[in-house]
Parts: structure tokens; sequence; C-alpha cells
């Protein structure tokens, strides 16, 4: 095969850039390929979250801080080598807004399924089940803020740990949409911190979220 | 607004180019007109397009001469450009060439930065690895495996999951 320059290579493989089938085709063809394939292929998993072998490839990127917040669920994590890419540099968004609805989100429904197929389900229907989705959850939401430098686009549904959000204000996001979090008083305090931090900010969407006044007030100044 | 269908050349009027190998070719101003870099090119004694071989730049050359009377694209036009791997036949036939000289004109196009031609090169190596196995695209294209099997396989797993849809 004539060498190409890359740039010839990403248009060609552009024309695929929502066909993953292909993409997985062809990034298996060989290292040269798989490099340029990789940050298309991983650049929109946002709906794609729901799939609980790509929430497996998440958690082998999980540092070990954000591992931490697994230990109290006794959650055994993946047992393969370390990945080959740091696939999540290449995210731009997770949760997307258009699919918080309340009734879907793609990344609750990834870590459910990967709970239920890793053998967790037999005690999922519980409270102390709920906390361990939680905990899943908030550590790839923490890896996600810590990773993926090209995230623009960040949407979080129900519980999450407040800490997972602490690299947020490192973050280049633009837009952020909360629903259902059930924050409380000092949570909310560290999430107006967070929020006051960032620069690139420049939509903020709370929904069903129960604050208190000042709260309100703080978060719309 | 230059509607792209009118250029400042007229019909009769002639431009040489030369080959790295040395082969001159008169063509219709208006040609170079549409692609800047062509332009560079024009007239001087010994002034040869480098990297374009003869056969390659006839080629290339026919398909601007086929396509004078396009209409410009905008780069707005880019994006539903890049979805739409539909063909037509003239280009279709012009590109059922051996897998080297397709190549060779996508080198081209990109070189005197060609964009539809480059656009169209490319669109048809995307149509011809669609739906492949990686073995399939491999051979279809004489393209080395270099991972180890325990690499491939990693990458396979970690992956995977792009499979399913």
């Amino acid at each position: 095969m004539v060498n190409l320059p890359n740039e010839c290579f990403f248009k060609i493989f552009n024309y695929f850039r929502a066909d993953f089938k292909n993409l997985y085709s062809f990034l298996l063809v060989n290292r040269h390929w798989c490099r340029i394939i990789v940050p298309i292929l991983w650049n929109e998993i946002a709906n794609k979250l729901n799939n609980r072998k790509l929430i497996n490839t998440c958690l082998l990127l999980l540092n070990a801080e954000e591992q931490i917040l697994l230990i109290p669920f006794k959650i055994v994590l993946p047992n393969s080598p370390k990945p080959l890419f740091k696939y999540s540099n290449y995210v731009t968004s997770v949760g997307r807004l258009d699919y918080l609805d309340g009734s879907l989100d793609y990344l609750d429904d990834g870590v459910m399924n990967w709970l239920y197929n890793e053998g967790y389900k037999d005690v999922y229907s519980n409270e102390k089940d709920d906390n361990l989705a939680i905990a899943v959850k908030s550590s790839l939401i923490a890896m996600f803020l810590r990773m993926s430098k090209e995230l623009k686009y960040l949407g979080i549904r129900g519980m999450i740990y407040i800490k997972a959000i602490k690299n947020f204000c490192k973050n280049n996001i633009i837009s952020l949409n909360l629903f259902n979090n059930n924050f409380d008083f000092e949570e909310t305090k560290v999430l107006i911190e967070s929020i006051g931090q960032n620069n690139t900010l420049s939509s903020l969407c709370i929904s069903y979220n129960n604050l208190d006044s000042w709260s309100g007030k703080a978060l719309s100044e | 607004m230059d509607n792209g269908t009118s250029n400042s050349a007229s019909e009769n009027e002639t431009i040489t180019l030369k080959s790295c190998d040395g082969i001159e070719f008169h063509i219709d101003a208006r040609i170079a007109n549409r692609y800047t870099l062509l332009n560079n090119w024009n007239g001087g004694e010994s002034a040869c397009i480098p990297n374009v071989n003869g056969k390659v730049l006839e080629k290339v050359l026919e398909w601007c001469e086929h396509h004078i009377n396009d209409p410009q694209l905008n780069c707005g036009d880019d994006d539903s450009r890049r979805r739409n791997t539909i063909i037509e036949e003239w280009d279709e036939n012009f590109l059922s060439c051996d897998q080297d000289m397709l190549f060779e004109i996508i080198l081209a196009a990109n070189y005197l930065e060609i964009k539809p031609l480059l656009d169209l090169g490319c669109k048809t190596v995307a149509n011809m690895m669609k739906s492949k196995s990686p073995e399939e695209i491999r051979s279809a294209f004489n393209i080395d495996n270099d991972y180890t099997p325990e690499e491939e396989e990693q990458f396979r797993k970690e992956n995977e999951w792009a499979e399913d849809y």
C-alpha cells in the first residue's frame, strides 16, 4: 500500500465516524491505523455507555484514588493488563444533554449492566446496592473528569459522590447538566466552589435538585 | 460572489505544466485558476511540479478538465460531503484504476490541494474498506500485521464493545 499521509487516512476513516463496527475492524488492521482510529472511535461514546463491555474498559482506566471509592463494596475490578491506550483522553461527551430526560441515562444503565454481568445482581435490589452503583458511577465520572481533557458536555443523573467532581474546575467543560442529584447543603457548597473555579462553563442546567433558596441563588450567580 | 462557474481566464487561454519527470501538459488556464497550487507552476521553463510524475499528473488533469464547470463548494459543505459516500458514474470509472494509481492520485490531490478529487479518492478507498474484516483489509491493501498476538488480543478485548453497533 502506498504510504498516505495521516491526514488522508483521517479523511478516509472519517467516513465511518458513526460506524463503530467498521472502525472496530479497521483498528485491528495494524498499529498505525489503530493510532488514527482510537481517537475517532472514542470521541463520541456518550450514547454507547450503556454497553457493559465499554464500562469494563473504562474501569481499567481508574487510578488508585478512584479505585478507593469501590473498596467498601468489595467490587473486583477487571483483571486485565494496563490498557494499551488512554482511551478516555478522547471522550468529548458523557451523559449527553439530549438524553437526560430523567428516564434514560446511558452511564447509569451501563453501570447496572456491568454489575449484573459481574454477578452483583443477586444483591441488587436493596439500598446497599444502589450505593454500589453510585460508587461505580462516581469513580467513572471522576476518571472522565481527570483524563478527558476534551470533555465538553457532562450530564449527571442521580446521586454521586461530590468528591467525584473535584477535578471539574481543571476541565474545559462548556456544558454541565445536573439532574436529580440530591446534593445536601455541604455538597452544594463544594459544587458551587468547583463551578466558580471553572473558566469555560457557559451552560449550566440543574433540574429536580430541591435546592434551598441560598443554594439556588449562589448557583445562579 | 463567485459561484465557481466563471473563471477570469478565457476558454482559449492555456498554460503549461511540467511533471517531475519532465512531461509537459498544456491545459486550459481556467483549471489552474480553480486550483491555486497548479497556477504556481504555470509556464516557467524549468518549473516542474515536484513529487507528481507525468502518468499521475495526466490523470489528475483529466479529472480537473472533466469537472471544470462544477460549482465550487464552500467549506460548510464539507460535513455533508463527508457523510455521503455516493460516487458519480464517471468518477467511479475514472478511479477504476489499479490500487497504486488510486493512492498516487490521492497523494497528488492532497499535495496540489485539489480538495474535491482528494475527497473522491478517499471516498473510493472508504468504499473499498467497508464491511471487511481486518484480515480482508490487510490482504486487499497488502498491509502487514505488526501487532503481537497478545497485543492484538488485548486491543480486541478493550474495544470489543464497538462490535455491538
